[in-house]
């Protein structure tokens, strides 16, 4: 293996149980045909087995089943970052029970209330206006096309219902291209959630905003991040009304460069109202994937997408949960790595999680908290995480944990 | 990858008896620290300066065994932003005391030890206006206060007087060498290390324009350039044996992938081809967003250092690891450039390795129990973790 030092750190790292917010994270490594559920030990409780690698991470329905993007071999844009081709809904036993084809979709897909599925498409922008399209390097290759992105709803029958293409809404000057991406892409949409109202949230990495579009009018309400956001990834809405973003840093001029953090965003006011850097700030980065969630108790769990690393931190910035793939994938294009685009945290009370836990057993566990805290301390943080695993242990296996 | 995880990582995690180019290994975290370090194979400090200031960047280790190291000096009014630049550069013996001294407000980065016994410096001076106007570049109106700063080299003799200087505006191109599209106006060059050639020429390369250059010493003109486009705001070249220049790509800003990663790399000069080229696996695994050493040693193997993982290593010409070390000495907290915090790192600029052989060693006290209460904290436990 290339890099013997981070190679030995594999699983969980760091667990302070009465801090964590308890439930499974689902993970979904880039280049795994596996996508697994796991508790903060690391254990493996579920595992779905893919035909085709995630195009970004998945979703556990209410239903228990998981939603994905697949990566199809030898799609039209194959070698654009984020391709896909392919909607696969599974059940438990990695049954196909849903699923929607078209070459061009990528990265994010949304399943809504009324059981539409929201999904994110690559379409060519008109030349008339490509050209008119600011920043951005020009391609080697002459009369290239400049792909943009389209937002369609389809029902579960695959009818479309809505669409919404980028390029007839976006400001060629406001919403430039950064200025060292290739004009290959204009928005590069990386994901989408649904306001309270069902206005739309997106995430355009290569304009570095992020933008609101009004369902209804399609015109787009909200725009942000200019100057401030360098290609952020999975901006997501919050139960009152602000957003979350994890901001990659790629492509940051000046002082910024080579950090991400995780932020949060009043939409009012325009203000960040809290975020996360590592100390030093450099010990967080991932110049691509990434995403943030917060959970009910108010910690954020951030992942750390190029290292595989996935960490729970609190209101403070403390780090309460901190995990790492234990497990290298093999790649054409990267090599042996462990990459993965998203993580997210499932509560015990999750009702997708039904079919999975004795719910009752474990509420009852983590009812008792606060007898299990031993903090955190930089002193001798390995002999504490020792004796800390021990103690999880020591409560969770009686439980069949 | 940082957090908890990361900083349980400490000191040598690998190392290949057979394969590696067995000596001492030099480095000096900078910004806020104080001090430089000499290691073994094993991890175990050798010796240490305890340097009576913080270290401004590179730190040299001279064949005398002395070392040559910036003290930062924090001017105020200093170009640019507090503490970028001025040094008191001073030479300190291997007991660290204090044998040369020269003062220069306007130094940064690189200095150099030349073979006729002076010592070159890198400096930043103010490019004349009807020169910085014409530089393409940069992000609009990023100067600082209108002005646009570039490279100077100057070379001092032992006794401080200035022999031979050499100004980056006066031969630069202001439409080819122009600056990265997302840095600031506020500086065009931006340049990072001094190499002496056999001939007296001087090797040299600057991060934003992303250019290596060779300069006549005797007429001050660019002999060789090379880099634009091809590597990205790259740091430390050096000439090797065989002619050719090996370097350290951080990739910061590159365009031509949608990662970000360094590697280090080996042009020929008269054909402007990489011939040998590092790179981790994934890519992003091995990543310096400032600063980066490297260096080939008798064995053929290259010393890197990735300088904000704090992590040196040593890798074969067939690019296998067979040595790896992970600094453990963290900077005490704010550091930085005026308000920028770097956080507690632990930051090299350059790694040096030498053999046993090596002159600066000849007659000096190496035993590492002089520091075994240090070198058992750090070593011993890290030091099982694997070893061939």
């Amino acid at each position: 293996m290339n890099n013997r030092a981070r190679t030995i750190i594999t699983g969980t790292a760091f667990c302070s149980p009465s801090e964590t917010h308890p439930g499974l994270t689902l993970i979904s490594p880039l280049c795994s045909k596996e996508i697994f559920l796991i508790n903060l030990l690391g254990d493996i409780i579920h595992n779905w087995k893919i035909p085709y690698r995630p195009a970004s991470y998945p979703e556990l329905l209410p239903n228990g089943n998981i939603l994905y993007v697949a990566r199809i071999d030898n799609g039209p844009l194959s070698n654009f970052e984020g391709a896909g081709g392919k909607i696969i809904e599974m059940d438990k036993n990695s049954k196909i029970v849903w699923e929607h084809d078209d070459p061009y979709l990528h990265h994010a897909c949304y399943r809504l209330g009324n059981s539409n599925t929201l999904v994110l498409k690559w379409v060519k922008v008109p030349q008339s206006i490509a050209e008119k399209v600011k920043g951005g390097l020009s391609p080697k290759e002459e009369n290239c096309i400049m792909w943009g992105d389209a937002i369609q709803e389809i029902s579960s029958s695959g009818e479309l219902i809505w669409e919404w293409q980028a390029h007839d809404y976006l400001d060629s000057e406001g919403d430039s291209i950064c200025p060292i991406c290739s004009r290959l892409e204009w928005t590069h949409i990386t994901s989408m959630d649904i306001l309270e109202n069902n206005n739309i949230l997106l995430n355009c990495m290569r304009t570095n905003n992020i933008i609101v579009v009004n369902k209804k009018t399609k015109i787009i309400e909200k725009r942000w991040g200019k100057q401030e956001l360098s290609h952020p990834n999975g901006a997501n809405v919050l139960k009152k009304g602000n957003f979350l973003i994890f901001d990659t840093g790629r492509h940051c001029g000046g002082e910024g460069q080579g950090f991400s953090r995780a932020l949060e965003l009043d939409p009012n006011t325009n203000k960040m109202v809290w975020s996360y850097e590592e100390d030093p700030p450099v010990f967080l980065y991932s110049c691509f994937l990434g995403n943030c969630q917060r959970l009910p108790n108010n910690n954020t769990l951030i992942c750390e997408g190029t290292t595989g690393r996935i960490l729970e931190v609190n209101q403070r910035g403390h780090m309460v949960w901190e995990y790492v793939i234990p497990d290298y994938y093999d790649s054409n294009i990267w090599g042996k790595n462990r990459y993965i685009f998203g993580a997210k945290r499932y509560g015990l009370d999750y009702v997708g999680l039904r079919n999975f836990y004795d719910l009752k057993k474990n509420w009852i566990l983590w009812d008792d908290r606060g007898n299990g805290d031993i903090g955190q301390s930089e002193k001798k943080p390995e002999q504490k995480t020792q004796s800390m695993e021990d103690l999880i242990r020591s409560r969770l296996e009686p439980l069949g944990y | 990858m940082g957090g908890i995880a990361r900083r349980k990582l400490q000191s040598v995690t690998y190392y290949d008896h057979e394969k590696a180019f067995n000596g001492y290994t030099f480095f000096a975290p900078f910004w806020e620290q104080t001090r430089a370090y000499l290691i073994d194979m094993k991890g175990r400090i050798v010796n240490y300066w305890q340097l009576p200031g913080r270290v401004g960047e590179i730190t040299l280790i001279l064949p005398n065994g002395n070392i040559l190291y910036p003290l930062r000096l924090e001017i105020e009014g200093s170009p640019i932003f507090t503490g970028f630049c001025g040094c008191k550069l001073l030479e300190v013996d291997w007991d660290g005391n204090v044998v040369w001294e020269y003062v220069d407000n306007f130094q940064h980065h690189a200095i150099q030890q030349l073979e006729n016994g002076n010592r070159m410096l890198m400096r930043i001076v103010a490019t004349p206006f009807e020169i910085a106007r014409t530089v393409k570049g940069g992000q609009h109106l990023t100067e600082d206060n209108g002005n646009m700063w570039s490279c100077a080299l100057k070379e001092v003799n032992p006794k401080g007087a200035v022999i031979w200087e050499w100004f980056a505006y006066k031969h630069l191109d202001p439409e080819v060498d122009t600056i990265c599209p997302l840095e600031y106006r506020s500086e065009w060059t931006h340049g990072n290390s001094i190499e002496e050639l056999k001939n007296g020429d001087i090797l040299t390369c600057f991060r934003y324009p992303s250019q290596v250059i060779i300069i006549d010493k005797i007429t001050g003109e660019i002999k060789w350039k090379w880099g634009k486009g091809e590597v990205f705001h790259p740091h430390n070249p050096t000439m090797l044996k065989n002619g050719n220049i090996l370097l350290f790509d951080n990739g910061v800003h590159r365009h031509d992938s949608y990662l970000d990663y360094s590697r280090c790399i080996e042009v020929n000069p008269k054909t402007n081809k990489i011939e040998w080229e590092y790179k981790g696996t994934p890519p992003t695994e091995f990543y310096s967003s400032v600063a980066g050493s490297c260096q080939r040693l008798q064995n053929g193997n290259t010393l890197v250092c990735e300088t904000t993982k704090g992590r040196i290593f040593e890798v074969t010409q067939e690019k296998e690891i067979v040595w790896e070390y992970i600094i453990p000495f963290y900077a005490p907290g704010i550091s930085g450039w005026g308000d920028f915090n770097l956080g507690h790192n632990n930051y090299a600029h350059r790694a040096y390795r030498y053999g046993p052989d090596f002159s600066g060693f000849k007659d000096k006290d190496m035993d590492p129990d002089r520091f075994k209460a240090i070198n058992d904290i750090y070593v011993q436990q890290a030091f099982k973790m694997e070893e061939k």
